[in-house]
């Protein structure tokens, strides 16, 4: 057996560097460590790794609606379900179409909320989006989006992993996996939820067998914003900077006694949870943005309304301090009954933060590469769901949309087609491995390059699909 | 024209050229070769497996593609073989791109099929699996004279000398004691353990230690974790409602208890894939059949229970497959596999095994159990893995390459597919196994891929020693603790792991850490950081706040707050008082949420069986060790222990760096650490600060954690 002779090299420039530095300080051993490439992937798993291409978004803010989004509603306009309200779906729908928890014999229901033409484009978004509507030259909408899975764990995974079970990396582990972070103080995936965790909880952002360092923080709505970042009581900011200048002293003499190279990024990895506790508490002072910001994205409403317009702002503020991927999730879409009572109080919860995110992130220049995404894990039946006075929607994963802006996709784009009756996608179908392909590619990823082996396979994000949408692409 | 009209024409066309030629038997190599060679292998042979149908090989030829038999012997009319060959263009004719066969190619092919589709042995061509290092059988290796002893260090000697290498010294013995600790029973050695270790005199004073640690009750709870990686064990469902199984920890206790009574491996393999088929079996048998009910399910309302119960049929085949033959099978759901020789067909084929399973929620002996039993179920191929599209119905069978099944009825049971797996005719099975205790021993296996032995996984890095260890592993009828006795007692582990910090570009060639820095030679033993388990049950140990009680339902420490909702609010699993600083082992496993603390230092989250477990180095897991509360408790605990070891300074720090540490300071740490405690005081701490401040400290150095 031969070893791989640039593994050598490297390891050879690694022991020459580590030993020179080891009559230097803990800070200039790491940041020797940190600023030479061939060192980054030991001692800093997340330092940043060039893009196969040139990149179009640098960093991602995913709104995750979960619950499933209805687009009869919301997004995909169908005139023809007023004619048809009350009657049965006609046969021809029902051929490989699987049902949930609803019946063949439940009534079609029109849209109990109107539409309007935003912006230049035109756009026809639902009268219950009309901040968003402002968007709608920056957006995207695709209306063709589908996929096979039923429920919402299964679903989430889909949208969140590329495959409807469990097991998977997310997403934004894929890309802090291949792209780093550029942040040096802050997690590269930042995960915030509201009152309630998605279905599929901490898996819809987990490394899976990806490194650990790539699985989304959560960043937390109670005690201090990243889990253990505060010292425990009792120990003062000057007994904490002893006890560290002691674990560094003792873990450099035990690096010369042993010769391991894995000390010296053990040291690195303290010094960044060192720099995090003081960036983190900075993260969340919302006291230094503008009486209008605030305003603009409805952090003085009350309860809910306030939690998501403050979540929708952090994420601004993650993705200005180098924080690659940050999702936000929000769970009370699954509306199985009185859609016509629950819908407008969510979209009135979503519509204000979220349009203020795209304004304010185009008024600092940031949206030309900052991704910001609509997500769902599904859409809507345009059958009803229970008794009609109180109907709601039941699954719909054959036909859906979300909607992207920024970050090199073309603004103003309708893309896809669905039947008369949102039912069935009957134009540029986008699956969901080819959504992620096209979101790999406008970080500059080829999804097909962007692999892990695992279990003898070269695993990735869009499993073995994924064609980059190019109309999306500006 | 029709389809049957075409082939009407077809055999009318043959006709004249098949009585031509009819007095002139088919010869293979002459007749058929040559039709296949121009017109078929460029898509179905060892490049390319169109439909997962090879036609270079016989047995791949015979065996079909991924919708059925190909060739029928002396039924040319029902081979799909002629049926495409003669077909229309637009009806899947073969080849789909060029000249369709000539009228006289037809017929010779015809002909050959109707003759038996007779195919010389010397032509039945390299169906690489034998080939293949891990398919062929099991010999065992001459040990090599390197002058030595043991038979694992013959072989890794004789390697390093081949690389003008050689090994390590011997660890000193605080080295070898607290590395014996970790690795067989993942607790800390007491200082006395320590001193009558460093005072024994004996020549068996190392054999002793690990005789001691391998009749340890708390080896079976090391151990056992690793077996329950690979049993993908949690105690939730799984999927949105992740409802709480709250009697699945009778299995993690069974497993603890076959590994410490040294249950066979055979045997241990038996009963988990069929205990229930034994005759009397007992109640242990049936708990056993625990391993293949830690699937997942689905109890959505909405969800469909025929998909769901597929998956986990599905799953267990592959888990089978990944855990005892180092098989990688998932890819064969939708199409044969690429690499090895596994047909679509032959995975759902095992996959028939476990489909006449159903889930069993049951007592046994008293209380309830989830345990496995029999059911009567046809199995199909799932076209495209698609378990709603139906393709040829397929029998309970092994794949062809590997040994023949002996079945004890008509028709093979699961019990007969585990009896197969541990006979030792098997090629995969110790070779997997041992490769896997190696790894736990030093960090990586023999193999570096322990999830795939196939074709394309990677070379072993001393094939020899590999058969040697998994021929021995069944000459000693498959006892686990014998061959990690043979392991740990060789020389080879119990090397030094330290290295040199040297300039290569001045002596690159001689010196082994420039030689070989990732040691795949094993010059000297790996530093390992120890699983997420040990990290907590370290701290806790060391401050003495550990409870030791083992077995019984699981506990759920306190959860942080703010991180969601995890659906754990069920009080029963609640234990009272000293409950939640049991091992980690012990931990409540929910699939959607991964106690943090573990999921930090890279714990398997039981979704999936997990063969080797990452060991990464996070900021988390700095905050995690300096800030947690458990840790953060440990710290307040052992500090108030540190002051009760000594009267002055010295003996306190002397003490508990021996605790942490199993060996004394040097003079230099020494200074560090009296340099903290009056740095501390000039802070204004008092006695309890200062030395929970050196107990943080010494739970914070990255040799706590590790295992040298």
């Amino acid at each position: 057996m031969n070893p791989d002779p640039n593994h050598a090299m490297t390891e050879q420039r690694r022991r020459f560097l580590t030993s020179a530095a080891s009559g230097l300080g803990c800070a200039a051993i790491s940041s020797i460590l940190q600023h030479d490439g061939l060192l980054a992937d030991e001692a800093n798993p997340l330092a940043p790794r060039e893009s196969h291409f040139a990149p179009r978004a640098k960093r991602c803010i995913f709104i995750f609606l979960a619950g499933g989004t209805s687009q009869v509603e919301l997004f995909d306009h169908k005139p023809k379900l007023e004619e048809l309200s009350g009657q049965q779906i006609p046969e021809s729908f029902r051929e490989g179409i699987r049902l949930g928890q609803t019946g063949w014999n439940a009534p079609i229901m029109e849209s109990r909320f109107g539409f309007k033409r935003y912006g230049q484009c035109g756009m026809e978004l639902s009268e219950l989006l009309p901040n968003i509507g402002e968007c709608a030259d920056e957006i995207c909408l695709i209306r063709s989006m589908h996929h096979e899975a039923f429920d919402h764990a299964p679903g989430e995974l889909e949208l969140s992993t590329g495959i409807d079970q469990p097991g998977r990396p997310s997403m934004g582990a894929w890309v802090t996996y291949g792209l780093g972070s550029e942040s040096q103080n802050l997690p590269s995936y930042v995960v915030m939820i509201n009152h309630r965790s998605p279905n599929s909880r901490h898996m819809a952002w987990g490394n899976a067998f990806l490194p650990a360092a790539n699985r989304g923080a959560l960043l937390r709505n109670q005690g201090t914003p990243i889990l253990n970042l505060a010292t425990p009581d009792g120990i003062s900011p000057e007994m904490h900077q002893a006890q560290l200048a002691a674990m560094n002293r003792l873990n450099r003499l035990n690096y010369q006694r042993t010769g391991d190279p894995a000390i010296a990024a053990k040291i690195a990895a303290y010094e960044l949870a060192f720099r995090m506790q003081s960036a983190a508490p900075d993260l969340i002072d919302l006291s230094r943005e503008s009486k209008t910001t605030l305003s603009e994205y409805g952090v003085d409403r009350s309860g809910q309304e306030g939690v998501f317009s403050r979540n929708v702002l952090l994420a601004r503020r993650l993705v200005e301090r180098g924080v690659r991927f940050v999702s936000v999730f929000q769970r009370k879409w699954d509306h199985h009954d009185a859609i016509a009572a629950k819908l407008p109080i969510q979209c009135h919860e979503a519509d204000q933060p979220i349009a203020a995110l795209i304004k304010d992130l185009k008024r600092r220049g940031m949206l030309e590469d900052t991704l910001v995404v609509w997500g769902t894990e599904f859409g809507r039946t345009a059958i009803t769901q229970g008794n009609w006075n109180n109907a709601g929607r039941d699954h719909h994963p054959h036909a859906f949309s979300l909607w992207m802006a920024g970050g090199g996709v073309r603004g103003g784009c309708v893309l896809g087609k669905t039947d008369d009756l949102g039912w069935r996608v009957v134009e540029d179908p986008v699956h969901t491995n080819d959504f992620h392909a096209t979101l790999l590619h406008l970080f500059g990823l080829d999804h097909k390059r962007l692999t892990f082996r695992y279990q003898g396979l070269d695993v990735r994000l869009t499993d073995v699909g994924g064609h980059v949408v190019e109309k999306v692409l500006s | 024209m029709s389809k049957s009209v075409r082939n009407l024409v077809a055999i009318v066309l043959c006709a004249s050229h098949a009585a031509a030629a009819q007095d002139q038997p088919i010869d293979f190599a002459r007749d058929v070769l040559p039709i296949f060679r121009a017109k078929c292998f460029s898509c179905h042979g060892p490049k390319t497996t169109e439909g997962g149908l090879r036609l270079d090989t016989r047995r791949r030829a015979l065996l079909g593609g991924d919708s059925g038999s190909t060739i029928i012997k002396k039924e040319s009319s029902k081979s799909e073989l002629i049926t495409r060959i003669t077909a229309e263009k637009n009806d899947g004719r073969m080849p789909p791109k060029g000249e369709p066969l000539s009228n006289r190619q037809i017929d010779t092919l015809r002909r050959w099929v109707d003759d038996g589709a007779k195919w010389p042995d010397k032509l039945a061509g390299e169906d690489r699996p034998s080939q293949h290092w891990a398919f062929r059988r099991i010999d065992r290796p001459t040990v090599p004279d390197a002058g030595v002893e043991n038979p694992i260090d013959a072989f890794i000697i004789s390697k390093l000398k081949a690389h003008k290498l050689s090994p390590s010294k011997r660890a000193d013995r605080s080295t070898l004691i607290r590395r014996l600790y970790l690795d067989l029973i993942g607790l800390p050695p007491s200082p006395e353990a320590v001193h009558r270790f460093l005072n024994d005199r004996d020549d068996n004073a190392y054999a002793k230690v690990v005789d001691e640690l391998l009749s340890s009750k708390h080896f079976g709870e090391r151990w056992a974790r690793h077996w329950l990686d690979l049993a993908r064990f949690a105690e939730s469902d799984g999927y949105e409602n992740d409802r709480i199984r709250s009697h699945a920890f009778r299995y993690r206790d069974w497993v603890i208890d076959a590994i410490n009574n040294d249950l066979p491996f055979d045997q241990f393999t038996v009963d988990q894939l069929a205990g229930d088929l034994m005759p009397d079996a007992t109640d242990a048998q049936k708990i056993a059949t625990g391993f293949h009910r830690n699937t997942l399910w689905n109890s959505a309302a909405s969800a469909d229970k025929e998909e769901f119960r597929v998956r986990a049929i599905k799953d267990r085949t592959e888990t089978t497959g990944t855990v005892w033959m180092g098989l990688t099978l998932r890819c064969c759901q939708c199409h044969s596999h690429k690499y090895d020789p596994i047909a679509q067909r032959e995975y759902y084929s095992m996959y028939a095994f476990f489909n006449r399973t159903d889930n069993n929620d049951t007592t046994v002996g008293g209380r309830g159990a989830q345990t496995l039993k029999s059911a009567k179920r046809d199995s199909f191929v799932h076209r495209r893995g698609n378990f709603l599209s139906r393709g040829p119905k397929v029998e309970p069978r092994t794949p062809a390459f590997l040994p023949k099944l002996e079945t004890r009825g008509q028709q093979p049971d699961r019990l007969d597919l585990a009896r197969w797996l541990v006979n030792p005719d098997h090629p995969l099975t110790a070779r997997v196994a041992v490769n896997r205790y190696w790894q736990h021993l030093f960090r990586q296996g023999i193999v570096p891929s322990p999830e795939n032995f196939g074709q394309n996984g990677e070379q072993p890095t001393h094939p020899e020693l590999l058969d040697w260890l998994a021929s021995e592993f069944i000459r000693l009828n498959w006892s686990r603790k014998k061959l990690i006795r043979t392991i740990v007692m060789s020389a080879t582990y119990q090397q030094s792991s330290h290295q040199q910090i040297a300039d290569c570009e001045i002596n690159g060639t001689t010196n082994a850490t420039c030689v070989d820095p990732p040691n795949r030679l094993l010059w000297r033993q790996n530093r390992l950081r120890v699983e997420a388990e040990i990290v907590r049950d370290l701290a806790l140990s060391v401050s003495g706040l550990l409870n030791l009680k083992m077995h019984g339902p699981s506990i759920v420490p306190p959860f942080p707050k703010g991180l969601g909702d995890f659906r754990l609010n069920n009080e029963t699993l609640r234990q009272p008082g000293g409950g939640r600083f049991r091992r980690g082992i012990y931990i409540h496993v929910q699939r959607t949420f991964t106690f943090p603390t573990l999921a930090a230092f890279d714990a398997a989250d039981g979704n999936e069986a997990c063969v080797r477990r990452d060991r990464s180095n996070t900021p988390m897991q700095a905050l995690t060790l300096l800030n947690d509360p458990v840790f953060n408790n440990c710290t307040s605990v052992f500090g108030k222990r540190i002051q009760r070891l000594g009267e002055n300074k010295d003996e306190r720090l002397t003490s508990a760096f021996e605790i942490c540490f199993a060996r004394e300071p040097s003079t230099e740490e020494m200074s560090v650490l009296h340099t903290l405690v009056q740095s501390q005081k000039d802070a204004g701490a008092d006695e309890d600060e200062i030395w929970r401040g050196v107990a943080r400290t010494m739970l914070n150095l990255e040799a706590f954690i590790t295992r040298e």
